[in-house]
């Protein structure tokens, strides 16, 4: 070997290092008809997969890389992350380790999986870009999110995107955007594990109202004592529900929440939280063109 | 881990490795319409190829200096889709064969060929994974490097290299539009001896 091949030699043998140590830690999930996906353990007992691929909650087959094959139980479910957490019926992984430092744009990452058992599978890219917030559907909201250039080759949904020394940066899925393949940032997902392994689910909150954003005029804005361009008109409040028996009315522009601004449905959405559920909450609105806080027991959502 | 890396340093081994292999590159003709690549594997004039590269008509290879010859079939394996070819040529810049079985998951690969006509198109990537495909013929099945390099018509038959230049396999085929399957150059080198075993004593 030559000198001036040294150097891609020795990223050559990095990366193999990295799909190693991070395909130790990335398992084969049996939990639905079609193909098997992959899974990342990130614990001797207990595997992030892709929420999209556990159709089933029972008979759930797990292949370690040393080729043994062991059951699995669903700890829960959070669709709205496209994320789900199972528990080993032994512990016997070898856990992952995720990324310390935010992901950035231009950074090398494999995509690992193991969708069958011929071995790990892995595909090479750079992170192409960051994204977020985005809406996923039934009531999910993913504050950012990561594009690579990776081929998510097919039964890589649940497995890791990794970097150059095998750490885990996002868990990727086809199940959020059409079919697109994108990467739950390792921040998340470990947070989303550690929730429903405590609770079993994620809990959001619900304020049970309709709402579209309208403009705060100008005087309403010196009302209100501080800049803010929009807030959500309440179009209909859903009789019953928190908003109903808390008194917020229909033609209420709803502006903050625990005195976080809210001029739009996403913000309103991400300000409804696990940690709100139960809480009596103070909602300012504008009512009649004066600034009121009316306080708000918030439910959850089902 | 924390060393200095200059990124030049890397385009630079990049480009070298390139530039070596492609001596050893050659274009096959099928006689017909299209071409594809082939490997120079020995210094006296042997080319590997796919079979499904010179499955129709008579084949003609123009090595990389341009010299364009006539080519001899000397064996053909259908199930692992080879081909052995021989010019009347000497002296040939014969390409580096490096072991497969030493290859790793995650490991980086160039694959060298003409995709859609494009003379000596490199592309890169990494080892994908080691798996066995079920083959049509005595072998039952055989072992395939999967790879993310991207290939097109016009790469098949040319070689996959190694971060250090070396031959580690055939590109033979591309399933699904994304994945990359090479025969690994341990099999290849098997098929070539066997040929040359089988022709050793007979007239030539």
């Amino acid at each position: 070997m030559s000198n001036d091949t040294n150097i891609l030699a020795a990223l050559s043998d990095a990366m193999a290092d990295a799909a190693e140590k991070a395909g130790a830690a990335t398992l084969l999930v049996s939990a639905r008809r079609r193909m098997p996906a992959s899974g990342v353990a990130i614990s001797p007992n207990l595997v992030l997969t892709a929420e999209h691929v556990v159709e089933r909650d029972d008979d759930i087959r797990i292949l370690l890389p040393n080729g043994s094959e062991l059951g699995a139980s669903l700890v829960g479910r959070d669709p709205g992350s496209d994320l789900a957490l199972l528990r080993l019926e032994r512990a016997a992984a070898v856990a992952a380790q995720a990324a310390s430092r935010p992901a950035r744009v231009g950074q090398i990452v494999l995509a690992l999986g193991r969708p069958d058992s011929g071995g790990i599978q892995a595909s090479l890219g750079v992170i192409s870009a960051m994204g977020g917030p985005v809406r996923t559907g039934r009531g999910g909201l993913l504050e950012q999110y990561i594009r690579t250039d990776a081929i998510p080759y097919p039964g890589f949904s649940g497995g890791p995107l990794v970097d150059a020394e095998g750490r885990v940066v996002g868990i990727n899925t086809s199940g959020l955007s059409r079919g697109a393949s994108l990467t739950i940032q390792a921040e998340l997902a470990w947070k989303v594990a550690e929730t429903l392994k405590q609770h079993g689910r994620i809990r959001r909150g619900f304020l049970g109202v309709r709402s579209q954003p309208v403009e705060v005029s100008v005087t309403q804005q010196a009302a209100l004592g501080r800049e803010q361009a929009s807030g959500l008109l309440l179009v209909g409040v859903e009789r019953g529900s928190p908003a109903d028996s808390g008194g917020l009315l229909v033609g209420d522009i709803l502006v903050a929440i625990n005195s976080q601004p809210v001029s739009d449905p996403d913000e309103l959405l991400a300000l409804l939280t696990g940690e709100v559920v139960g809480k009596p909450t103070p909602v300012q609105v504008l009512r009649g063109g004066q600034p009121a806080t009316i306080t708000v027991t918030i439910g959850e959502r089902a | 881990m924390s060393r200095t890396l200059n990124p030049n340093e890397l385009s630079d081994a990049l480009a070298s490795v390139a530039g070596r292999i492609r001596r050893s590159l050659a274009v096959v003709h099928n006689g017909r319409r299209g071409a594809g690549a082939g490997v120079v594997w020995r210094s006296d004039g042997l080319i590997v190829t796919n079979n499904h590269v010179i499955a129709h008509g008579k084949p003609r290879v123009t090595l990389d200096d341009g010299r364009e010859y006539p080519a001899r079939i000397l064996a053909q394996d259908t199930e692992i889709d080879l081909a052995l070819l021989h010019i009347e040529a000497k002296d040939l810049p014969a390409a580096p064969i490096a072991d497969s079985r030493g290859l790793r998951v995650g490991q980086m690969v160039m694959a060298i060929g003409h995709p859609w006509g494009q003379r000596a198109c490199l592309t890169t990537g990494i080892v994908s994974g080691l798996s066995q495909v079920e083959t049509r013929g005595q072998r039952g099945s055989a072992p395939v490097i999967r790879s993310d390099v991207r290939l097109a018509p016009g790469n098949s038959g040319g070689p996959l290299i190694n971060a250090s230049g070396g031959v580690v396999g055939i590109n033979t085929m591309i399933v699904g539009g994304d994945i990359s399957l090479a025969i690994p150059s341990q099999l290849v080198e098997g098929f070539v001896q066997q040929a040359l075993g089988e022709l050793s004593g007979a007239p030539a």
